[in-house]
């Protein structure tokens, strides 16, 4: 399905000053977001983010400086033909209770005045792009579920196909399981609109998981930190960034990083009827002092103990149980979770037939927290869900 | 004394019940429960149903009009100082006392100058609607939840479609609310409207106070025309506001 163009949108030391107020809200922000990338502001309550976020659609007016949204400033259109341009969604929801969901999804094409066929078709080629069931179409908002309400609210914003959407605390008012549903709903529907979103939130953990850039912002409206998660994990500019991003950043990071993007120890294979003194003569210097038994597939059947190496043959079924076994394409935050939840020291990880692709250590992630190697872009840029 | 001697002296020659005037008397039943100013007599109710007709058509007339008036008059004003907050204060008072004006010295103090007849009543029934409705009116606006208005507007909204599209929906059921309110309120005050020469259901009523089968029939068809005029409000709100069900379901 086609979409129109994304936009950049350049802050261009932006500045508000509200009247009567000693200090700008937002002061001399400059921020680039390329065209078609998710660009999060964040920061505590006071730091002007969704201020710095409402000047882009004129909602508040700007000060000084200036804002280019795909190289035209705002300043000189008329508010309310660039609202109807730029994707707007709020905390809570904003749906209009009065009207049904197909009615609310249509508000921007009503106020373009699209006819009738092309608004219908539109509706529901949205409801679909959000899987929304068909038939909600005709119900009111306070019918629908607050996950629900929280999709119609984007495929609103969506509606006239803008090239830029505001989202203000999108999530927020959402309970957390649902939240996590939704963030991976949405950037799955990013992977397919590709728009130009700028995304407020308090929660940094969102703001990594999001953001292909984050702006972290202070109070007074200054802007601390401008990169990409990686960075701002790996290489906060000050104690501020630091702080905010909180004493787990090195947790964080592992939020970044699959298990695929790391190099994984060796364990000795052993297969069930081998002699046990060649399975003995492995372990000899092995990375991982302990035998993996495998099947003919070499898929991971558990740990041999040092009972099982007594006997004469491997034995069929070894003492110890594999678990946990590892997906490489697991976050890493998740396979440290599970790691330390079994209370083991190692865990087999597997491609996606379930075959042996190497061994997690959690001296393997202590390491590489530590190493420069982690600091690089490369092994930082997490593939996004696209499926 | 002397005005109660005639009428007595009246009421001998018409064979008619004692405190009775004589036109009471004109139809069959002259005894009984007309004589004995019983609670309710329904024979006579049934004879004389027609001299509360008119009256009765006169009273919603006047209902209709003040309402109507007042409700054109509060709303405008609501929704001017909706956008315009610092006239709300001075709106609120100037209804307020308007409010406050006993109806009966009201319709005295515009004799003068409108004479007796409809308008000296339906001014005075027309302002102490005022009050009501623009109260109402205004709460109502000021309740949209903001975050519609926000989206609203974020949309591209402007003021006038906000008002179209979002506020005033929105502010229907408070408005509505208001509206209900001075119907009934100005059914129930439109029975003074013969004091300003109306007429009205207050004019049979005021003939003949003592009466009970009066007072009952004037009572009856006053409350009846109040239920009957909220109950349409109310069948027109359901109707228009469909969402309204939806989130009470």
């Amino acid at each position: 399905m086609g979409h129109a163009e994304a936009l950049s949108v350049a802050f261009q030391k932006a500045t508000k000053v509200y009247p009567g107020a000693d200090h700008p809200a937002v002061n001399e922000l400059e921020v680039d977001v390329p065209a078609g990338e998710i660009c999060v502001f964040v920061g505590p309550s006071g730091c002007g983010k969704t201020t710095a976020m409402r000047m882009v659609n004129r909602m508040v007016d700007i000060t000084e400086g200036d804002i280019l949204v795909g190289g035209t400033s705002v300043r000189e259109r008329s508010p309310s033909d660039l609202r109807r341009e730029i994707g707007y969604v709020i905390q809570q929801t904003g749906l209009f209770p009065h009207r049904t969901i197909a009615q609310n999804i249509a508000t921007v094409p009503g106020l373009l005045g699209w006819d009738g066929d092309r608004v219908e078709a539109r509706v529901r080629t949205l409801m679909q792009l959000i899987s929304l069931d068909p038939d909600l179409a005709d119900r009111y908002p306070a019918q629908l579920s607050g996950g629900q309400q929280q999709r119609v609210g984007v495929a609103r914003a969506l509606a006239a196909d803008p090239g830029v959407m505001l989202m203000d605390e999108p999530f927020g008012a959402v309970d957390p399981i649902n939240r996590e549903r939704l963030q991976n709903e949405f950037l799955r529907l990013q992977a397919e609109v590709q728009k130009t979103i700028l995304f407020v939130t308090h929660d940094i953990d969102e703001a990594i998981k999001m953001g292909d850039r984050v702006a972290i912002l202070r109070e007074g409206g200054i802007l601390a930190q401008y990169a990409t998660p990686a960075e701002l994990l790996m290489a906060p500019a000050d104690d501020f960034v630091e702080d905010f991003v909180g004493a787990d950043r090195a947790l964080k990071r592992l939020a970044l990083l699959r298990v695929a993007d790391i190099d994984l120890w060796k364990a000795p294979l052993a297969f069930v009827g081998q002699a046990t003194a060649e399975v003995r003569a492995k372990l000899e210097g092995a990375e991982v002092p302990h035998a993996l038994l495998v099947d003919s597939e070499r898929r991971p059947l558990g740990w041999l103990s040092e009972t099982d190496l007594q006997q004469e043959l491997v034995p069929a079924t070894p003492d110890i149980s594999p678990e946990p076994v590892i997906d490489r394409d697991d976050v890493m935050r998740d396979a440290l979770s599970d790691v330390l939840q079994h209370e083991t020291m190692y865990a087999p990880v597997v491609d996606a037939e379930g075959r042996i692709a190497g061994v997690l250590s959690v001296e393997i992630i202590s390491e590489f927290l530590g190493s420069k190697e982690a600091l690089s872009e490369e092994h930082a840029a997490v593939e996004r869900p696209t499926e | 004394m002397l005005a109660a001697k005639s009428l007595m002296v009246a009421d001998a020659a018409n064979k008619c019940a004692p405190g009775l005037p004589a036109n009471f008397c004109h139809h069959h039943e002259t005894t009984g429960c007309v004589a004995g100013n019983g609670l309710f007599c329904f024979g006579w109710a049934a004879d004389n149903f027609d001299r509360y007709v008119g009256p009765f058509f006169r009273h919603f007339e006047i209902v209709a009009i003040s309402v109507v008036a007042g409700f054109v008059i509060a709303l405008a004003l609501a929704l001017y100082s909706h956008r315009h907050r610092a006239l709300v204060p001075p709106l609120l008072g100037a209804t307020g006392v308007l409010y406050t004006i006993p109806s009966v010295a009201f319709f005295f103090l515009l004799l003068p100058i409108t004479g007796l007849g409809l308008w000296t009543a339906v001014i005075p029934l027309t302002a102490y609607t005022l009050q009501i409705i623009y109260r109402n009116a205004l709460a109502g606006l000021s309740n949209v939840p903001a975050d519609a208005k926000d989206a609203g507007r974020g949309m591209g909204m402007s003021e006038r479609q906000l008002l179209r599209r979002v506020e005033l929906p929105l502010a229907t059921p408070e408005i509505v609310a208001g509206l209900r309110i001075a119907i009934v309120s100005t059914v129930a005050i439109a029975t003074l409207a013969f004091l300003a020469g109306a007429g009205g259901l207050g004019d049979p009523l005021y003939a003949q106070p003592t009466f009970k089968t009066n007072i009952i029939m004037v009572g009856v068809l006053t409350i009846a025309m109040a239920l009957i005029l909220d109950l349409i409000v109310v069948l027109a709100q359901r109707f228009a506001m469909p969402w309204q069900r939806a989130r009470s379901r």
